[in-house]
């Protein structure tokens, strides 16, 4: 027998008994529905609480400061035990396997106070030793993320940070605009031994507003590297030699997600402090994991009664065409031609259920989503809950026609098998 | 004379046990077949016939005996070797017509051709063609439920003959039909030996002997002389 022949004698045969055909299918959609659903949307959660969790999706990327000692008791502090990242460990770093790039942070060394009309707030300066701080997986939410000399980007909470010193009681709270396009009047202040104050004036014109990453850098402000480095020394009164110093703070980015494990135990090997959101992650991922295989357990006991009622109707079938199968054993056909055509059908009832039940499960998951961000849209669009979204993997639709298919598959399996070794005539025989 | 034996069937037993009782459909039957012959058996209602007929017909397996058709052992094939045997040498005809109710006269005609991997366009011409001479050439889309029963079994002869068989088996092909219908199978059936087949019809139907070259007769399984089949269906009343 040919393969087309018999394809097209299954097709046949499921089209003359459409009806039951589709009351055994629907066993079918409705489980593989259940389990696209809801693997979907293990997979959604998942993906949002990894991102809830770790503000940034940026799993490449190590943490990087000095290394102390380990405190003991009776321990005298010595400067020289700290393990400081100085120029040439930036170097080691930049010449590990699976290095991307090095970014060197800095902070401001002194106090600082910000001025805008008649409000006020405290200044929360940070750079960073590449030219665009894009680079540490942040953007913007207006203007730009480079930023030169005279300028700064704002974090997006920039306004929290902001206050009314002649604030009256009892009278509204002035508004602080939005300060994009701006130029904010910037006191950077340091002390001396006695306590006294001096003061550094500089204007900084506001040339980019970050998105809200729901991470410290909601909260930070960005100078010039070079800006950073002057006023530090300005604070310091001196030249900082960063061979001797070392740096505070150094992000080590890694090619690929896969090596941020490896290359941080190298790093803490060397004596350093590293740290790395991979491993908290991947605790979240197995824990989603499990819950997606829980999730599809469901859907595949609903695949299970499916199987069922599968191979129910193809008792039936059989039984009703035990005839049919006399006459095809009679006129030349072969147990193996017979147990195909049988099985054909069973798979095919699963294929076309299958088929259902993505296209059914992917229905759910747009409703589940449009009504998961009108929700989150009437929530005030806060955004800091938790998304109910779900995602269907690419696999998944793949994967369930397949598995509904061989569930068609096995639970025609024994009917099949019954019908292809019947004695040809006890099959012509039956009434 | 045994050398142009078709079908050879010698000590033919099928023995059913029901219960503590034994039924045997077959009692020792040996039978030769000419090639190109006209063989009927006649017997009484539960004689054996349709018995005897399946066994030739690779359907069933005897209690014990041996069937040659062809110079092949029927009875020591596999299912596999049947399957072949029916394929390639048989044609069955059937009281009941068993067609595939939900498939066109045309579609029935051409099933058997499905099974030894003919091409949709030639399975199809060759029914056509034996439909026309079946003078079914109006009817070919017609569903069994749309065809008399004369028309049926004209259907049913013209399946039987689509893979060029060389051995008809009819099991009361005329059973179910009218004397007209009855007598134009028949006719048919004549013929298809002329054609060379050798045909092999189990009947009640006493017209069906002028059409035979050789008539078995059937008692309680066993076979019996024309003389005393007829006394003992006489004694029957
Ligand atoms: N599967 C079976 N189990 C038990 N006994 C059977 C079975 N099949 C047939 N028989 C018995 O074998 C005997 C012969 O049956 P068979 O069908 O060959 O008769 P027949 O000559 O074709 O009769 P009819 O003219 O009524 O068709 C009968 O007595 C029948 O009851
Ligand atoms: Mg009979």
């Amino acid at each position: 027998m040919r393969f087309s022949d018999l394809i097209s004698l299954i097709i046949d045969n499921l089209g003359r008994r459409k009806g039951r055909v589709l009351l055994t299918a629907i066993g079918v959609v409705i489980g593989t529905a259940a389990v696209v659903t809801l693997v979907s949307l293990g997979a959604g959660l998942q993906k949002s609480a990894t991102s809830n969790l770790w503000g940034i999706n940026d799993l490449s990327s190590i943490q990087v400061s000095p290394g102390y000692p380990k405190y003991e008791p009776g321990m005298s502090f010595n400067e020289a035990d700290i393990k400081k990242i100085t120029p040439a460990v930036i170097e080691q770093f930049k010449g590990m396997k699976g290095v991307k790039q090095v970014i060197i942070k800095d902070n401001i060394r002194g106090g600082s106070l910000l001025k805008y009309g008649k409000m006020e707030g405290w200044g929360n300066f940070n750079s960073v030793s590449v030219p665009d701080i894009k680079d540490l997986g942040i953007e913007a939410a207006q203007g730009v993320t480079v930023v030169e000399k005279g300028q700064v980007i704002l974090g997006s909470q920039y306004k929290n940070n902001f206050y009314d010193p002649n604030q009256k009681p009892g009278k509204e709270p002035e508004q602080l605009p939005d300060l994009f396009g701006k130029t904010i009047d910037v006191q950077f202040i340091k002390w001396d031994n006695e306590g006294n104050q001096t003061i550094r004036r500089a204007k900084l014109e506001v040339v980019g507003i970050l998105k809200e990453s729901r991470s410290e850098h909601d909260w930070s402000m960005y100078i010039n590297n070079d800006e950073m480095l002057k006023v530090n020394e300005w604070i310091a009164g001196k030249r900082i030699d960063f061979s001797k110093e070392g740096y505070n703070n150094v992000v080590v980015q890694a090619i690929s997600p896969d090596v941020v494990v490896e290359l941080a135990k190298q790093i803490t090997e060397l004596g350093f402090q590293a740290y790395t959101p991979q491993e908290a992650v991947e605790g979240i991922n197995s824990f989603f994991a499990i819950m997606q295989i829980v999730f599809g357990g469901v859907g595949a006991i609903a695949l299970l009664v499916a199987a069922i009622g599968i191979a129910n109707t193809m008792t039936m079938a059989i039984l009703e065409r035990t005839r049919e199968i006399g006459i095809m054993k009679a006129i030349g056909a072969t147990n193996n031609n017979i147990l195909a055509i049988f099985l054909g059908e069973a798979a095919g009832i699963g294929f076309l259920g299958g088929i259902g039940g993505v296209l059914l499960g992917w229905a759910i998951c747009a409703v589940v989503n449009a009504l998961g961000s009108s929700l989150l849209a009437s929530g005030g669009g806060g955004g800091a809950g938790t998304q109910l979204n779900a995602i269907i993997p690419l696999w998944l639709p793949i994967f369930s026609v397949a598995f509904a298919t061989v569930v068609g598959l096995i639970s025609g399996l024994f009917p099949s098998l019954n019908a292809a070794t019947m004695v040809p005539v006890d099959a012509l025989k039956y009434e | 004379m045994s050398n142009t034996s078709f079908v050879r069937v010698s000590d033919l037993y099928k023995i059913y046990q029901m219960g503590n009782q034994e039924v045997r459909a077959l009692d020792g039957v040996s039978l030769e077949l000419q090639e190109g012959s006209f063989n009927v058996i006649m017997g009484p209602s539960g004689s054996g016939k349709s018995t005897l007929l399946y066994l030739v017909g690779g359907l069933d397996w005897p209690t014990s005996g041996q069937i040659e058709v062809d110079g092949q052992r029927i009875e020591l094939m596999d299912e596999n070797q049947l399957a072949q045997y029916r394929r390639e040498k048989l044609g069955f005809i059937f009281q009941s017509f068993n067609l595939v109710s939900s498939m066109s006269a045309e579609a029935n005609v051409a099933f058997p051709l499905r099974f030894s991997g003919v091409k949709k366009a030639k399975r199809l011409k060759r029914a056509v063609s034996l439909l026309e001479r079946m003078g079914l050439k109006e009817r070919i889309g017609h569903k069994p439920t749309e065809l008399s029963g004369g028309q049926q079994q004209r259907v049913a002869v013209s399946r039987a003959l689509v893979n060029n068989p060389s051995l008809i088996l009819a099991d009361e092909p005329t059973g179910n039909l009218d004397t007209t219908s009855g007598t134009i199978i028949m006719d048919l059936l004549k013929e298809l030996r002329e054609e060379g087949k050798t045909i092999l019809v189990a009947t009640h139907d006493p017209r069906m002997l002028q059409y035979a070259t050789n008539a078995i007769f059937l008692i309680d399984g066993k076979e019996v002389t024309e003389e005393n089949y007829k006394k003992t269906i006489q004694q029957q009343g």
